[in-house]
């Protein structure tokens, strides 16, 4: 196992590297640094999830057209280009993998978790779901439908969770902290307030 | 080629669908009963070994993508129909699933055949 600190170390090491050979310059790595903080995450995929809980007429867009109605919010960047929105109900419970690697909507929940791209995951995503939910402390009842995506060919997908009970006064950014990541994997629900 | 700022910008930007506009015929429709092919390339495919032989049923059209299996091979586009296929969780994982549980994965034309 390497420290934390030793990868902090690694990564400095390369940068220095790369900037001394010339092969990089040094705005090109805080640009990607500020894309993958500020631009493109699950911020984005919040707020279409925000908008799609409070604006019926966008829901019914986005779960008919995902990509366009993602677009219309102004995410239009790579590994977004043709999306699919899945919707969570109290009968029906989705949940995202690529088994083949690591394919993930990038425009809307930035790059992918460590854990989504491990083979545990991948392997036991598939084969069982209900199981690999139980460890991310999620239960679905006996009677739910669960449904598995996987997303490894050109679409990418995203859950759109159940709005949770007694938000109904919330305003939209009381409403972007209970969505998190993981909800819109679909390895949990949104956050109860 | 030294990477600068304009680069990476141009790398994540959206760099346009997989998605062709050619008018390539479906060789299924939904709510079609299909069988995954069992095949064993030596190479990329997105056929994974966990669908291979299993029954399942054609849930959306996607329309016409590039296929990623030729492409990976230096064989070209070869546009065709991407399908959203779904299969029961019993079909693939055996008894102990729950029955009303499922999986759909995105499965193109060349994959598939016609269930007996």
């Amino acid at each position: 196992m390497t420290s934390d600190n030793n990868v902090e170390l690694r990564v400095r090491a390369l940068e220095s590297l790369l900037l001394e050979k010339g092969l990089v310059e040094a705005p090109a790595i805080d640009e990607i640094i500020d894309l993958f903080e500020n631009r493109l995450g699950p911020q984005n995929g919040g707020k279409v999830v925000v908008r799609a809980w409070t604006d019926p007429a966008f829901k019914a867009r986005l779960l008919a057209n995902a990509t366009e109605a993602i677009v219309e919010m102004g995410y239009d960047a790579v590994q977004g280009e043709d999306m699919v929105v899945v919707e969570n109900t109290p009968e029906i419970h989705n949940v995202v993998v690529c088994t083949l690697c690591s394919c993930f909507p990038w425009a809307t929940l930035g790059l992918p978790p460590v854990w989504y791209k491990s083979a545990p995951y991948r392997a036991r995503a598939a084969s069982d779901p209900r199981g690999v939910l139980v460890e991310f402390g999620t239960e679905i009842s006996d009677e739910a439908q669960v449904r598995v995506w996987d997303s490894n060919a050109e679409l990418r997908y995203m859950v759109l969770p159940e709005r949770p009970a007694g938000t109904g006064a919330m305003n939209e950014d009381e409403l972007l902290a209970l969505v998190t990541r993981d909800s819109m994997i679909g390895v949990t629900r949104a956050q109860n307030p | 080629m030294k990477i600068t700022r304009d680069v990476v910008l141009g790398l994540y930007k959206n760099t346009g669908t997989a998605r062709v506009d050619a008018d390539v015929a479906a060789s299924f429709k939904v709510g079609d009963i299909i069988q995954a092919r069992i095949i064993n390339p030596t190479g990329h495919t997105r056929l994974p070994r966990y669908v291979r032989g299993k029954q399942g049923r054609i849930a959306t059209d996607h329309g016409v993508f590039k296929f990623a299996d030729s492409l990976a091979h230096g064989g070209g586009n070869q546009p065709q129909h991407l399908y959203s296929v779904r299969f029961d969780a019993r079909e693939l994982w055996g008894g102990d699933a729950k029955p009303q549980d499922c999986l759909y994965i995105d499965l193109w034309d060349d994959y598939l055949e016609r269930a007996e």
